[in-house]
């Protein structure tokens, strides 16, 4: 099409001379306002909790607004099975999600770009431990590990976080692989490279923020999981677990503290993230024919 | 589909018809042990019979299968309505955000992406936990409404289905809305140009072209979210009350209560076959094709 | 004879008792300490007894009734012990434990103090497979009621305890904890707190005071009452309730009350049915009355000063904690020090200061009573602490199930609470 200069074309949305400007913008504002209003009540809880953070209760049962305080934040480590759940859980989490991120995105890779014998029944096994309650998931383990006669601390949470973690890696990065076209990387071919470097170069920086979100949600399951560990924990605390147990008597203001520095974790690591995602995009623009 | 490589070797060499089967190699056999194995156990458990002090034998009866059915038919109905409305719901909430940002985000989308999940950093327990502060009788919120009169003295959200389905919602909607944007994200926007040239308004063109190329993420968003809400019991446990119990209640009582062991194991292998047969007709009715990409 | 031996002994021990046993010993007060029936002694017997001038080599069943007591003389401390209890069952300042850390210093013995049991059924669970393959779990030492106690020394998973350990025990504790009928010669476990199960309620949302176990199926209380999930709780009670005498309780008033407990929960008036939560739900206004524990109530009044516990006119349940040691425990020997460190008269008197329960060491009270603060003095005076004799008229403990009966009850009450 000519480009007219008085009516320049709309990066996101096709040019139509017959619809009148007026109508796509109206429909361009309710989008962006409702998704403002759902992310806002995304974070209404963790908007309280950050709060009463700073509360200054009387007794035991943190519910009642009574003064401010900063003496949580610095007692935060006061009680000291707290403490430990919370650099257990993390040690956890790291470890499962880079383990389950890896084995993960290979079985995704494999199920996506081939073809072998035994994929179909392959796809259905990946499927199976998302499709069966965690509860179920945790007493089996249990029954496993004391026939092993294993006991129960945080390798055995740990196995069983990867476990879980994997079939939720693979749905998520084969979301992204599924469609993938594969005459880029045969292009790449052509020109030379090996099948390792044309996957590294070309399909990997693909999919890679599929990869990405996929450890996110690893990292999230492993964070947050109470069921599973609960049964496969034996006495050492995380801390969902302690949270657990600590709200049936009366959850301290650390709890509180505690889950506002996980927030303010993860929003720095994601602002962080973005900055440098920015700065990479304003060096190398995208490929013509990719998504960016 | 993905158009069929016009280049390349037109049979896998032998090193290379391996390659599948080394990448699953490692997962697979994680799995295996650690998945398969136990199930074996469990499956084995709900043949036999017997109780905690006298020792289970195993039979190969089947009629732990045939009582759970009988006795926790409420449950099973239940958990699996929850489950379908906390799912409808969360698609139709993330739909329209996620469509907005994968497709006007611009440079922003990474951001609201990492917006969606930043709530999620912190663990569904305290969040949960937030929430039933929030809802609480005599709370900030319904306690002041009590106090205006506006709302009678008994009136309670707590401890009723709408809090769990409530609670259910918040907790998996991220479960939703990120496979949906994955998969509209990946929508090339030449397509979108063209279906606005072909059809005559943009309703049209979404329901012809977005949507239905958007359904693998739909597909993947319905099973990440479908699945753990049948299963859950934190939320029934933390906002539910009487008539709140869902099948995961259950099947937590019975191994750690009631120490009923066949019959527990019963009724999981009664949910999974309930979510199997659920998810293979809902795939069937989408188009498997579409969803796998094969 | 059997019989007349253990009355023989009920009497002595509490013709010796403290002076916390104020008032005379009634006939029942003698039978509801044995866990027998009214009526199951006859008459002649028990004035046969009376009369007699007994010899008993078994003055405080001292671990002399088994032929031979397991022992652990000889064997020293580890220096470790991993002990569960329940929360807030053990004196709290500023974030620590003063018991624990008295005993840590006097001993040198490592503490991992865990408050990870909620209920005795959910806890059970979490040993019990450990346990049933003959192997050891995470535990030396925990917290758990009595009938548990039963229930595991029937099953073997108790290590026997060795009182040669015990001298504190042996000296301090009340007449009416040794020798229980759930534990015959404290044979695996020796008490740490005992406790009733009441009504607690909140008048300013009531709107009236609450006296009778009826009160908790007022519908004009609908949503907001709280029942437990402990089911011998919350089936002994409601025999009461239908004034029944639990020990008396057959099948069919078992089934009439589940029967009744459904139609409560059918009408609406139950909220949910709780384990140690109910507390926070209590002490947040979800609650208005419920099934409560005492020294819950008496610590949350701390908080909430209008919340309010009574044993209802029917009759409420007297229970107790014991400490016992899970089979096949990593530190027996350190767990046998800390049982008997708490039953110091001080250490004992520090924990129920705080804990708020009825202390097994009759000597704390008065130690208590020469408190400075008010605060303590409350307690010391404060018959949910040191129950009145008035009270304890009303008390039971509760039924002892056998196996089959214990499936029963557990199936009839787990049909109520499923829902």
């Amino acid at each position: 099409m000519s480009v007219d200069p008085r009516f320049p074309p709309q990066t996101d949305v096709a040019f139509r001379p017959q619809k009148p400007q007026v109508k796509v913008k109206r429909g361009g504002r309710f989008l962006p306002i409702y998704t403002g209003a759902v992310i806002a009540y995304l974070f209404i809880p963790i908007a309280v909790m950050a709060l009463f953070g700073f509360n200054n209760p009387r007794g035991r049962f943190n519910f009642q607004w009574q003064g401010f305080t900063l003496n949580w934040y610095r007692n935060l480590f006061e009680i000291p099975e707290l403490a430990q759940g919370m650099r257990n859980s993390l040690l956890i989490a790291a470890v499962s999600t880079l383990i389950a991120t890896i084995l993960g995105s290979l079985i995704a890779l494999a199920l996506s770009r081939y073809r072998f014998r035994g994929r179909a029944g392959f796809n259905l096994f990946i499927f199976v431990p998302m499709a069966t309650p965690e509860v179920v998931l945790g007493v089996s383990l249990l029954s496993l590990f004391v026939t092993l006669n294993m006991g129960r601390g945080i390798l055995t949470i740990v196995i069983a976080h990867i476990m879980f973690s994997i079939s939720y890696v693979v749905v998520t990065v084969r979301a992204r692989t599924a469609n993938l076209d594969r005459s880029l990387e045969d292009a790449a071919q052509d020109l030379g490279a090996t099948p390792l470097t044309s996957f590294w170069t070309v399909t990997f920086p693909l999919i890679f923020p599929g990869i990405l979100a996929a450890g996110f949600l690893a990292f999230a399951l492993s964070i947050d999981d109470y069921v599973i560990t609960s049964f496969n924990a034996g006495s050492t605390i995380t801390f969902p677990l302690w949270v657990y147990g600590a709200s049936r008597i009366g959850v301290p203001p650390q709890v509180n503290v505690m889950g506002t520095l996980l927030f303010l974790f993860g929003a720095i690591y994601a602002a962080v993230a973005i900055v440098r995602g920015r700065r990479q995009e304003n060096l190398s623009p995208p490929p013509v024919l990719s998504k960016g | 589909m993905s158009p069929a490589p016009t280049t390349g070797p037109p049979r896998l060499s032998r090193r290379k018809a391996l390659v599948p089967y080394l990448l699953s190699l490692p997962g697979g056999f994680w799995l295996a042990l650690f998945f398969v194995v136990p199930m074996a156990t469990m499956f084995s458990i709900s043949l036999q019979e017997g109780s905690l002090e006298a020792g289970f034998r195993f039979t190969g009866h089947w009629q732990s299968y045939t009582e759970a059915l009988a006795k926790y038919d409420t449950q099973l109905y239940r958990s699996l309505i929850y489950g379908t409305i906390v799912t409808v719901a969360t698609l139709v909430i993330s739909y329209p955000m996620a469509y907005w940002i994968a497709f006007r985000g611009g440079r922003n989308k990474n951001l609201f992406l990492l917006l969606i999940l930043l709530p999620f950093f912190t663990p569904f327990i305290i969040r949960t936990l937030s929430w039933k502060f929030i809802l609480a009788d005599e709370g900030i919120f319904l306690g002041a409404l009590k106090d205006w009169g506006i709302l009678a003295d008994s009136y309670q959200v707590l401890a009723t289905p709408t809090a769990v389905v409530s609670g259910m919602i918040y907790n998996f909607l991220p479960f939703m809305a990120l496979p949906l944007y994955v998969a509209l994200e990946r929508l090339d926007p030449a397509l979108l140009d063209a279906a606005s040239d072909l059809y005559s308004s943009k309703l049209q063109s979404f329901l012809r072209v977005t949507l239905p190329l958007s359904l693998p993420g739909v597909f993947a968003g319905s099973l990440l979210t479908f699945i753990p809400s049948v299963g859950d019991f934190i939320n029934p446990d933390l906002l539910g009350g009487v008539n709140t119990t869902l099948i995961g209640n259950v099947i937590q009582r019975e191994f750690q209560t009631t120490f009923d062991f066949p019959e527990g194991a019963a009724l999981s292998f009664i949910l999974m076959a309930g979510i199997l047969v659920g998810v293979a007709l809902y795939a069937r009715a989408l188009g498997t094709e579409e969803l796998s990409g094969s | 004879m059997e019989e007349r031996d253990d009355v023989l002994k009920e009497i002595q021990r509490l013709a010796a008792s403290s002076p916390q046993r104020r008032g005379h010993i009634t006939r029942r007060d003698l039978l509801r300490r044995m866990g027998i029936g009214v009526g199951a002694l006859s008459v002649s017997a028990f004035l046969a007894a009376c009369g007699v001038e007994g010899s008993s080599e078994n003055g405080n069943g001292n671990g002399t009734q088994e032929e031979e007591g397991p022992s652990f003389a000889g064997q020293d401390p580890a220096g470790e012990l991993d002990f569960a209890n329940w929360p807030l069952y053990i004196d709290r300042a500023k974030g620590k434990r003063p018991t624990i850390e008295d005993f840590q210093k006097a001993t040198d013995i490592a503490v991992n103090y865990r408050e990870v049991i909620d209920d005795n059924e959910s806890f059970f669970g979490t040993i019990r497979e450990p346990l049933a393959n003959g192997q050891s779990v995470d535990w030396d030492l925990i917290v758990v009621t009595d009938w548990l106690i039963a229930k595991m020394a029937r099953l073997g998973y108790l290590e026997g305890l060795d009182h040669e350990l015990l001298p504190q025990f042996e000296a301090n504790a009340g007449a009416v904890y040794k020798d229980p009928s759930y534990d015959p010669g404290n044979a695996y476990s020796v008490p740490w707190q005992s406790g009733i199960t009441g009504i607690g309620y909140n008048p300013k949302l009531t709107k009236r005071e609450l006296t009778s176990f009826e009160d908790l199926f007022d519908p004009a209380f609908e949503g907001n009452v709280g029942m437990f999930t402990e089911m011998r709780d919350t089936m002994n009670l409601t025999l009461l309730g239908l004034g029944v005498d639990p020990q008396n309780a057959t099948a069919e008033d078992a089934e009439r009350a589940a029967q009744k407990l459904t139609e409560q929960r059918d009408a609406g008036i139950v909220r949910d049915y709780y384990g140690n939560n109910y507390a926070d739900a209590f002490a947040r206004g979800d609650l208005w009355a419920t099934m409560a524990w005492s020294g819950d109530v008496f610590q949350l009044q701390f908080d909430n000063p209008d919340l309010q516990f009574v044993v209802p006119d029917e009759g409420g349940i007297l229970w107790v904690d014991n400490m016992a040691i899970p089979k096949g425990a990593e530190h027996p020997v350190d767990a046998h020090m800390f049982m008997d460190f708490v039953y110091d008269p001080e250490i004992a008197a520090q924990i129920a200061a705080w804990v708020n329960y009825i202390c097994p060491v009759p000597a704390a009270q008065d130690i208590l009573k020469e408190a400075k603060d008010n605060y303590t003095k409350t307690v010391a005076n404060s018959p949910l602490v040191f129950p009145t004799p008035e009270m304890e008229e009303r008390l039971h403990h509760y039924k002892d199930l056998d196996e089959e009966e214990e499936e029963v009850w557990n199936e009839l009450f787990g049909a109520v609470i499923q829902g």
